[in-house]
């Protein structure tokens, strides 16, 4: 293996980390919000909400993403209606085409996930809330969600970690995101095993740390699964 | 501990009726609670006895009848398909504040340090200075003897310390008057004791409480009215005293000595 080659991939390479990192973030923060809204309508007992996340969810969870982006990229174009809508400037760019595709994919997933969180609440700490006089949005927001989310951060820790490396079929529609740029490096210059074992690597990097990140919010967000002795020297330490 | 017998109506509940589904739990309870009684709810499981206690704050929405609190009767409406819904969930919401309920199963927020389950109502609810809710929370706690569990989470407690802090969160509602569910049923025998001489301090204060329970030391020594329910009616009521000793029901008769 050529070392010296290897880091001057490895340094175009890095160029094109921003844009990924760029695409995950993006997509997973939209994509939280819209599959916390499916998850809420899963549970809403309405039926016509429900059955409209049913169906959103059996269909992008069902269809390859691959599929998805296409359909997004090149298939939306072929309607003059979506050519002419206001969303054409942002429907146009490979970039947000992407972004969408990435987010309405992750959304299907993650609201399966949050539904378990939110299920996973013991309903007699809602009735608790309630019997002390607690609304509604108060429930959710001050004793269900807090739960909801301890309980779904190691499931949508993985559900992040696939998106990242989901960012790389962006590539398939001109985006030079670090596969992009792979594949563009192996073109000019054959040498597939240095070029994707590099970019094998920085993936590796970025879900490591993602890894680590998560983990920590886990750590953070569950005092009540740490030992009581550890709480009250914690506490006592903070004290002095 | 008997309350005068003039003493203002703390809770009404009328002519209740309650079904689930086909199953009439409930077939027409009256019941007055005034000021200071502490009144036991006995029966055997499935009699209503919980429904009773649950329609009172609304967990469960009875089908007909009234509840009033403080003479104040939470208003109903019935739906399309028959069922009834309270007609303004902010009345329900505010009458809930005023009644501290205990359940069996504790239902602490387990996300949540002991004191910052008492003083989470105070606080978000009642709007009560975070301060002053914390130097009340911790006189509450002090007084169930749990002041050094403070900053525990309600794993790290046994079944008794997370009922006695279950206790300290109701009070710290200030509420007119206090529901138990069946607080010592779910638990360990040796921890029974602590919450019910938490319970009878209470009652020794003069607080209106409403206890369904199986515990008939607690309802015989401590409670100045006992109601027993049987198949969704009042069977029996009447002083400890009296219907310990000399019960008109055959029935109430066949409950207390098995």
């Amino acid at each position: 293996m050529d070392i010296k080659f290897a880091l001057e991939t490895f340094w175009s390479l890095a160029a094109a980390l921003p844009l990924t990192l760029e695409l995950a973030a993006t997509s997973i923060v939209l994509g939280s919000v819209l599959a916390l809204g499916l998850a809420l309508a899963r549970l809403s007992g309405i039926l016509a909400l429900d059955l409209f996340a049913r169906v959103y969810v059996f269909l992008f969870r069902g269809t390859p993403l691959l599929v998805q982006i296409f359909l997004i990229y090149y298939g939306l174009s072929q309607f003059p209606a979506v050519r002419h809508s206001i969303f054409w400037p942002i429907l146009r760019e490979p970039y947000w085409c992407a972004v969408l595709a990435l987010m309405l994919n992750t959304a299907a997933y993650a609201s399966e996930i949050i539904r378990g969180g939110l299920l996973s609440v013991p309903h007699g700490q809602v009735e608790a809330a309630r019997a002390c006089g607690m609304g509604r949005f108060m429930i959710f927001r001050r004793i269900v969600m807090p739960q909801a989310l301890r309980q779904a951060l190691p499931g949508y820790g993985n559900e992040m970690i696939s998106m990242v490396k989901a960012t790389s079929l962006a590539s398939i529609i001109t985006l030079m995101e670090i596969t992009g740029v792979a594949a563009k490096l192996i073109s000019e210059s054959y040498r597939v095993i240095e070029v994707f074992v590099v970019a094998g690597v920085i993936y590796l990097a970025i879900n490591f740390a993602l890894t680590r990140l998560v983990a920590f919010a886990e750590h953070r967000l569950n005092p009540q699964l740490r030992a009581p002795l550890a709480i009250s020297a914690e506490l006592k330490g903070e004290a002095h | 501990m008997s309350a005068a017998v003039t003493a203002p109506v703390a809770i009404r509940v009328h002519d209740l009726h309650k079904s689930f589904g086909p199953l009439e739990v409930l077939k027409g309870v009256s019941l007055d609670a005034r000021e200071g009684e502490v009144i036991s709810i006995l029966g055997s499981s499935g009699s209503g006895k919980s429904t009773l206690l649950r329609c009172i704050n609304m967990l469960e929405v009875p089908n007909s009848g009234t509840i009033e609190v403080a003479g104040e009767a939470i208003r109903l409406k019935t739906l399309s398909d028959g069922r009834s819904r309270p007609a303004d969930q902010k009345q329900v919401d505010r009458i809930r504040s005023e009644l501290g309920m205990v359940f069996q199963s504790f239902n602490l927020w387990s996300h949540k340090t002991v004191l910052e389950n008492v003083i989470e109502a105070p606080v978000h609810v009642l709007k009560r200075p975070r301060a002053e809710a914390v130097e009340e929370a911790e006189a509450l706690l002090a007084k169930v003897g749990i002041a050094d569990k403070r900053n525990h989470y309600p794993s790290h407690l046994s079944g008794g310390q997370q009922q006695r802090a279950a206790i300290a969160r109701a009070l710290a509602m200030r509420p007119k008057a206090m529901l138990f569910d069946e607080p010592t049923s779910a638990l360990d025998p040796e921890l029974v004791g602590e919450v019910l001489r938490v319970m009878r301090g209470l009652a020794e204060e003069g607080r209106t409480m409403l206890v369904v329970t199986h515990e008939m030391g607690f309802a015989r020594d401590v409670s100045s009215r006992v109601v027993f329910v049987h198949k969704g009616t009042i069977e029996e009521e009447g002083p400890p005293h009296e219907v310990f000793t000399r019960s008109k029901s055959e029935r109430f008769r066949q409950f207390i000595k098995s």
